[in-house]
């Protein structure tokens, strides 16, 4: 129920965003893009949520070099099982969140305030240039 | 000495993004500035040759960036990235000094410097970077700063800010909807294998492929990708963007984006469909060769109509970029190879042709050819220096375009694509078509109406401004003389490339070959 209810928010803020940035004034198309990089942080967020025995998280400590077994870090990679994800040890039964995608999900959201921001200053200096926020006054260049 | 050696990937990327902060302390002193920023590019340059010397005596590098295994960032340097990084930083070099007598006082002083070097660090960045996620943080860095980029002035103005404005507009948007439809791919993939990391997705993919039980949505996500570095290389539907951008922006700019930016694409496709996805090639090719043949003739057909001189440059990458994709699509270690030699030769004719076109700006004060002619008399230097580009983009024998097309035509005829190349070869003559006639407009015929459009600028060009375009095109020269070191290190890339378990085995068991 929950998982449906959240597809079904992406799907919509997914077409709101498409919606939108085939409008044709300029702020208009940048919301759109902002709810369309809402809706795919959604999305990331949505990814990592797992129940069961696939926890791709790391036991132990953090070791001296990666993947040796040797020092302590286990990577739980039982890819001869048909499991992808790193895992911990069978018999465990947790439901957990996948931290990497939140972190994968913050750096998307840094970057997507950084292109907001600029793409805002290039619709003021086009609103100044052309006394307009109309896309269809922008054809001085033909593809 | 030896600790620092060691740790040159990093440094590749961790040294331009120190300069753009320094860049914006030291703006009150241009001086202290320029100086710094072309010795510290001169080094990254040094470094990398070193790093590129290094893969090729002992193999791929990999370094863990916070040791976190597969698991963390981790960079790879192989063949195919320390060669392109390589590339980059020479003609970014180029460029840098380039621009120091190009660009308007205002514009450099203030932030340029610092722009262009997060541009490098985006660069060379998504090269070395062995992480899905991670290419697609470099990817923004790139974006955001080339656009930052495009919209600096050069001296003269002889392109409005307005159009400035409205280019960067259009691929400023063009660009987040890549990056969106990226990071769609990206969770899908995550969502599917549990790693971001290219190698280990590599062999999870595989291992299903193997097993018989790999998702159909591998398929899909895979066409994503497509989008993606299309449209960041300016693939057939996903051109239009290209040849605004490329003119308006100020010469060296257009170079680099250009010579490097768009092989980024290139790149991108490369790892995706070489390592990761390597159960997809079979679709790869079949979408592949036909949106590069088209989007040959699209550039080629587009690029005999133009009057500006930079959008027929801009045209004509795109024609280009069709040729190195036909390579792709192909797809054995031969035409791969053609299509590396091809690539290399392409970012040195035409940024060198970009950096050339600045000169005839700066001659002519105009980028309208009509408004031109005659000039051989009074800029024989930029005369020659075109001619020279347009050798080797339209594949004349001493210039190393000759040797691409060459390379790349029988490797695709060895491979049985006769229509294919039957295609790209009747339109190589509508590129030499293109590209003498844009030379003869404006090198040959009579001066031009003076009354009309004023004399031409009588003011030499400084040697800021044409070591730089010499450089280049001794390099296109060398390239077509005494061209087997490039097709031998072509060769051992593009073997590398189609047979990725070394590189799996070097980032995965640390076993290097």
């Amino acid at each position: 129920m929950n998982n449906t209810l959240l597809s079904f928010t992406i799907a919509i803020l997914f077409g709101f965003g498409t919606f939108l940035i085939l409008r044709r004034d300029i702020i208009k198309v940048i919301i759109g893009l902002g709810v369309l990089s809402h809706a795919v942080n959604m999305l990331i967020v949505s990814v990592g949520v797992f129940t069961g025995t696939k926890v791709p998280i790391i036991l132990g400590s953090h070791g001296e070099h990666g993947a040796s077994g040797a020092s302590g870090t286990i990577f739980n990679d039982a890819l001869a099982d048909g499991v992808l994800a790193p895992v911990v040890a069978a018999g465990t039964h947790i439901d957990y969140v996948d931290p990497l995608v939140q972190a994968l999900v913050l750096t998307a959201i840094v970057i997507s305030l950084a292109t907001t921001a600029f793409i805002l200053i290039l619709a003021y200096r086009i609103h100044e240039e052309y006394g307009t926020t109309d896309l269809r006054e922008l054809r001085r260049l033909w593809g | 000495m030896i600790s620092l050696m060691d740790h040159i990937p990093i440094l590749l990327i961790a040294i331009p993004i120190l300069m753009a902060a320094i860049m914006i302390f030291l703006r009150s002193i241009p001086a202290l500035q320029k100086a710094l920023n072309v010795l510290v590019t001169f080094c990254m340059l040094v470094l990398s040759v070193i790093l590129l010397e290094q893969v090729w005596t002992n193999g791929i590098i990999v370094y863990e960036v916070g040791e976190w295994g597969k698991y963390g960032i981790v960079l790879v340097a192989d063949l195919l990235s320390a060669g392109m990084v390589l590339l980059t930083l020479f003609v970014s070099f180029l460029s840098l000094v380039y621009s120091l007598e190009y660009i308007e006082e205002r514009s450099l002083n203030s932030s340029y410097h610092s722009l262009f070097n997060l541009l490098m660090a985006g660069l060379t960045g998504s090269f070395l970077t062995g992480d899905i996620f991670n290419l697609f943080v470099f990817f923004e860095i790139l974006l955001l700063s080339s656009c930052a980029l495009v919209v600096a002035n050069e001296k003269g103005g002889v392109t409005k800010s307005s159009d400035k404005m409205e280019a960067t507009f259009k691929y400023l948007v063009l660009s987040m909807l890549g990056s969106i439809v990226m990071l769609i791919a990206i969770a899908s993939l995550y969502a599917t294998v549990g790693t971001v990391n290219m190698a280990d997705i590599s062999v999870k993919v595989s291992a299903m492929g193997a097993a018989g039980t790999l998702p159909w949505h591998i398929y899909p996500i895979a066409l994503l990708f497509i989008v993606v570095f299309g449209n960041k290389a300016a693939l057939f539907p996903l051109h239009y963007w290209l040849p605004d951008v490329h003119p308006t922006a100020p010469s060296p700019i257009s170079a680099m984006l250009s010579g490097v930016l768009i092989k980024v694409g290139v790149y991108g496709m490369l790892r995706v469909f070489f390592l990761m996805f390597t159960v997809t090639l079979p679709m790869f090719q079949k979408i592949i060769i036909p949106l590069s043949l088209a989007t040959i003739i699209i550039g080629a057909i587009s690029a005999v109509g133009q009057t500006d001189v930079k959008r027929l440059l801009a045209y004509s990458s795109v024609g280009q970029i069709g040729y190195i994709f036909l390579g792709l699509g192909m797809g054995s270690v031969y035409t791969v190879a053609a299509s590396l030699v091809y690539l290399v030769n392409h970012a040195f004719a035409k940024s060198m042709l970009f950096l050339t076109s600045g000169g005839i700006i700066h001659h002519a004060h105009t980028r309208d050819m009509d408004k031109m002619g005659g000039m051989i008399k009074s800029s024989p230097l930029m005369g020659t220096m075109f001619l020279i580009g347009a050798m080797s983009i339209a594949g004349f024998p001493p210039m190393g375009g000759f040797i691409g097309k060459f390379l790349l035509f029988d490797a695709g005829i060895n491979e049985g694509f006769y229509i294919p190349i039957a295609i790209a070869l009747l339109f190589a003559v509508l590129t030499m078509f293109y590209m003498f006639r844009a030379w003869m407009k404006m090198f040959w015929g009579e001066t031009r109406d003076t009354k009309k459009y004023g004399e031409y600028s009588s003011h030499a060009l400084s040697p800021l401004l044409t070591m730089p375009i010499i450089i280049l095109a001794l390099g296109v020269i060398v390239f077509g003389v005494y061209a087997e070191p490039l097709i031998a290190l072509a060769q051992a890339t593009a073997a590398q490339i189609i047979d990725p378990q070394p590189y799996i085995d070097a980032v995965l068991t640390r076993v290097v070959r």
